[in-house]
């Protein structure tokens, strides 16, 4: 637990009057990439958003790099993290290029475009995207912000929704990589064979942490049935 | 880079032509006087609606970057009502004091864009675009309502109060009254720039803002307090006058797109040469019986404020 870069206890979160989570605990280790699995509405974003510091009246234990991020500065913030939100906004009509110029690091978002499969929309308004380009394209300044990933934690709230099969896999191997570079990696997914591919899955019922563990000892029939409603994974 | 370059010189250009046909256009006739006296008596007027409109211009920009919204305006949402209302408020509680102590004047105005602000971050900050401009008309019925009801009950300060709700000071301004909300205007337009960044990352959402290091909260407060400042300064300058703040910003984002490093100061530029061409235009076109620069910017930025309505959110 003590070598865990992301470390939460008795982690909980009340939102107008209803527990949205409850008394969680996790820890994620540099190079681990975590999946948090449940239905709709079982708090996945909420324990994201609470891991990012986001939700500063979350009650209970949070480390991350060594600072409580929600009394952590926004600077210190953004040098030991990089975030995903699940439903990325832009209240203006950038480009692809004007984003990047946004991002912490221009060239590194240039990189992470190729690598994404955006290269030639740079140019493009986020408008003229399709929904998946376009959740790539922000996924591309949050790969950004990550810079060497070294030491950071990374947290992505449901990365492939909207992905195609081509570009699902391109994320999965850019979040390994992080991992293998240093990254603390935590994932929400709907995705069961991505996963799988996790080195550990954490799953989350009506705000509670049912089952921690590899994805064999957590993603058995038992909980998938309880948790799905018995649909097959 | 090279296109951005083009279109601020050319404003650039625009701009200072505008203030030469405004300094030689007027109801007085086409010309400077024999003597440069009709010059002299137009340079602080023209100076001032730069500088209103400047602050204009870039407070809606801010506005509607710090709510993230394409329909704010601190004209519309009620802001320089607010400050309209201060002013109102001061003049009722003691016009003697204040016309002897001027500096009190922009000081109410501030506090009552404040006030109004702050009743507007909370009533709908982070609500839908409607929302927030259903809040910003109820507040800008209410401090419309409440300068006409001091207007009403003290006499003495109706005829500068009305002049003022029409937005109608532009042609009272003298360099000894103008000089200091033309002072305040520039310094609120210089350190709403300063938030161009900030801007910038709170487009892509709160939390984004915050992972990439913004403090969200601040950057905010900042945005209120700036935008209040402006429109205290503006209000002082020119009286009420909406859409300028909607119209700027959304012409710097179609010329020189959405981010706020060069749409900010194209805003400050387009705003400053809209507010002096509708001054202009005002007095010049029916010199009988001149518009102010509101009734102006109203006749020409309400089909504007239609036509950005009915186009799909951004």
């Amino acid at each position: 637990m003590s070598d865990a870069l992301l470390q939460a206890l008795r982690l909980s979160v009340d939102l107008a009057g209803r527990a949205a989570l409850d008394g969680v605990a996790l820890s994620v280790a540099a190079g681990e990439v975590v999946a948090v699995v449940g239905a709709n509405g079982a708090g996945k974003t909420t324990l994201l958003r609470a891991c990012a510091g986001l939700l500063p009246t979350a009650t209970g234990e949070l480390s991350l790099a060594g600072v409580d991020p929600r009394k952590a500065a926004a600077g210190q913030l953004s040098v030991r993290l990089a975030y995903a939100p699940q439903h990325p906004q832009s209240a203006w009509d950038f480009t692809v290029e004007e984003l990047g110029e946004i991002s912490p690091d221009p060239q590194a978002f240039r990189l992470w475009l190729d690598r994404l499969g955006l290269g030639d929309k740079f140019r493009a308004r986020l408008s003229r995207l399709s929904g998946g380009e376009r959740k790539a394209a922000h996924l591309c300044v949050t790969f950004a912000a990550l810079g060497d990933a070294y030491g950071k934690a990374l947290l992505l709230d449901e990365p492939t929704t909207a992905l195609d099969l081509c570009r699902s896999e391109l994320v999965a191997r850019a979040v390994r990589a992080s991992a293998q570079a240093g990254a603390a990696v935590l994932l929400a997914t709907h995705d069961l064979a991505w996963a799988r591919a996790c080195d550990r899955v954490l799953v989350l019922q009506e705000s509670r942490l049912v089952a921690v563990g590899t994805p064999a000892q957590t993603l058995t029939d038992e909980v998938v049935r309880a948790t799905w409603g018995g649909v097959p994974a | 880079m090279d296109r951005r370059a083009g279109t601020f010189g050319l404003a650039a250009c625009l701009l200072a032509l505008l203030a030469l046909g405004a300094l030689a256009c007027g109801s007085a006739g086409f010309g400077w006087g024999a003597n440069g006296e009709l010059l002299m008596l137009r340079l602080p007027r023209v100076l001032a609606a730069l500088a209103a409109g400047c602050a204009l211009g870039l407070g809606g920009a801010n506005q509607q970057g710090v709510f993230r919204n394409p329909l704010a305006d601190p004209g519309l949402t009620g802001v320089f009502g607010g400050a309209l209302l201060g002013i109102a408020l001061l003049l009722a509680g003691g016009a003697d004091f204040a016309w002897n102590h001027r500096w009190t004047l922009p000081a109410a105005a501030f506090g009552g864009a404040l006030a109004t602000s702050g009743v507007l971050m909370l009533a709908a900050g982070r609500r839908s675009s409607a929302q927030l401009l259903l809040a910003g008309l109820g507040l800008n019925a209410f401090t419309a309502a409440g300068t006409l009801v001091v207007a009403a009950r003290f006499p003495e300060a109706r005829d500068v109060l009305v002049n003022g709700a029409a937005g109608d000071w532009l042609g009272s301004a003298t360099l000894e009254l103008a000089w200091a909300p033309i002072l305040g205007c520039l310094s609120a337009s210089v350190l709403l720039l300063t938030q161009a960044g900030a801007l910038d990352r709170l487009a892509l959402g709160e939390d984004t803002a915050r992972c990439l290091g913004t403090e969200v909260d601040a950057a905010r407060r900042h945005g209120v307090l700036l935008t209040a400042l402006a429109a205290a300064a503006a209000t002082c300058l020119v009286g009420q006058v909406a859409f300028i703040g909607l119209l700027a910003p959304h012409l710097a984002r179609a010329l020189v797109g959405p981010r706020h490093g060069a749409m900010l100061p194209l805003a400050g530029l387009l705003g400053g040469g809209l507010l002096l061409l509708a001054d202009t235009l005002g007095r010049s076109l029916w010199t009988q019986a001149p518009l102010s620069a509101a009734a102006m910017t109203a006749l020409l930025g309400a089909p504007a404020f239609v036509w950005i309505a009915s186009r799909r959110h951004e």
